[in-house]
């Protein structure tokens, strides 16, 4: 009887040992190596920028640590500042891109994807026509055509980011070679400037069904 | 029990266990595929990933308990003195609107999965979940006034980006994601569930759907939960104009 219980455990743990290793190799396991090469490369690239925040939060830390209450007001004043720019709630400046896309039939979706490459591209603050953009801000389609926000933004679009222009140069280049390759593209093109500003700003909204 | 007897089941436990081990071993050795100099550099591809997948977790982890850190150190910096109490409540929110903060509501989840392999006859692995179509679900979910989203626990930020390649889903510096992917939103329920029901809405999700198998399935709840940001959120080469 004894045996057959350890005998049963043994397949137990070993099945349940398989399954879990199993499940973590499942989805890597099916990846070919251009996708696998893709994703090292975007990690590598993820934990330099994680390195970076520990880098910014450890100061944080130390100075809260010996300041005391004025570094606190300190710490506070400047992180408020810092998220009021990620929220776009404040006119912005600094280096970047200008994108100019003039075409025909270009729809929503073209206008979320130009966006979120130049997002991923390492933007940092963003705008359509002078509308800011961030991702809660709604692009839609309507009769009139595309919205940002509410507000129509007809072609040509001129969609300026700013961030590092090492990173945004590279990727506008490429967003403006493939957007030439469109039918419905009459014109794709960008420059790269010192100073961008961006006065449009989002409207801060209250949450009525969000707690914390 | 006589000793022999003892002895003999003891025995027989060993050969057992000893049985159970080489089994999980070959079977293992099977899963990870023949030995070809291909799957070899497969394997350590996915090795690599792995690793790096590890350190992102480990590194995230470090963000979150700084993040907790500070938080304590200003809460008590904020209980000695007035005006650092209203600049931490005014940081506070805008903690929660960055997704800074974990938050719950009403809203709804959506399951996105993959087709079966294979139903793309034309080899473009157009079955596979794709970052464009988690991208098009969020922003369907915002633009119905969702106050928050995650996706497969990563929350999204204002400055969220989306990448990836034939079927693997990467937002901002999270790892990447496969199917199946689960996106939970908190705000109005009707409005998002209606949204995301309506046909017209997720054009190239409703075509796959039907043409390769992709799964969309909607279920909204009356207390979702998401997680906070875990990773860098910095702005550095924006100032604000003065």
């Amino acid at each position: 009887m004894a045996v057959w219980l350890i005998a049963l455990l043994v397949a137990l743990v070993a099945t349940v040992q398989l399954r879990s290793q199993a499940e973590v190799e499942r989805t890597l396991a099916t990846a070919d190596p251009a996708t696998l090469a893709f994703s090292i490369d975007q990690l590598h690239r993820a934990n330099d920028a994680l390195e970076a925040q520990i880098g910014v939060l450890t100061q944080r830390k130390a100075a809260l640590q010996s300041g005391g209450g004025p570094a606190a007001d300190q710490a506070l004043q400047d992180e408020a500042e810092q998220l009021r720019i990620i929220e776009g709630l404040v006119a912005v400046h600094g280096p970047g891109v200008v994108v100019v896309i003039d075409a025909t039939g270009l729809s929503a979706l073209d206008l979320e994807d130009a966006l979120n490459n130049l997002a991923a591209g390492g933007g940092e603050a963003l705008a359509v026509n002078d509308q800011r953009y961030v991702v809660s801000v709604p692009v839609t389609q309507t009769a009139g055509g595309v919205t940002v926000g509410g507000t129509l933004v007809p072609a040509p679009w001129t969609i300026v980011a700013i961030g590092d222009t090492t990173r945004l140069g590279e990727t506008a280049d490429l967003m403006t070679q493939q957007l030439r390759g469109d039918r419905r593209v009459r014109q794709a093109s960008y420059r790269v400037e010192a100073d961008i500003v961006i006065r449009s700003v989002v409207s801060e909204k209250p949450f009525v069904y969000a707690e914390p | 029990m006589g000793r022999n007897q003892i002895v003999s089941t003891a025995l027989v436990a060993l050969v057992a266990l000893a049985v159970g081990f080489l089994l999980a071993g070959q079977v293992k050795a099977q899963l990870q595929g023949s030995p070809s100099n291909q799957v070899e550099r497969n394997q350590a591809l996915i090795r690599s990933v792995q690793d790096l997948e590890r350190d992102n977790g480990a590194d995230r982890a470090k963000i979150a308990a700084l993040r907790a850190d500070i938080d304590a150190l200003e809460a008590q910096a904020a209980s000695q003195s007035q005006s650092t109490k209203a600049l931490q409540n005014q940081v506070a929110d805008l903690r929660a609107h960055a997704g800074l903060t974990a938050m719950h509501g009403p809203g709804v989840e959506v399951d996105l999965t993959s087709g079966p392999p294979g139903t793309d006859a034309g080899g473009q692995d157009r079955n596979l979940v794709t970052f464009e179509d988690v991208q098009d679900i969020v922003n369907l979910l915002f633009a119905m006034g969702a106050e928050g989203v995650a996706v497969s626990g990563r929350r999204i930020t204002p400055l969220s980006a989306y990448s990836g390649s034939e079927g693997e889903v990467i937002i901002d510096q999270g790892p990447p994601l496969f199917s199946p992917i689960r996106i939970v939103a908190v705000g109005d329920r009707n409005l998002m569930e209606a949204a995301l029901n309506d046909p017209t809405s997720l054009p190239s999700l409703r075509v796959r759907q039907v043409q390769f198998e992709l799964t969309l399935v909607v279920t909204g709840a009356p207390n979702e939960s998401l997680p906070a940001y875990d990773a860098g959120l910095e702005a550095p080469h924006v100032s604000s104009v003065q």
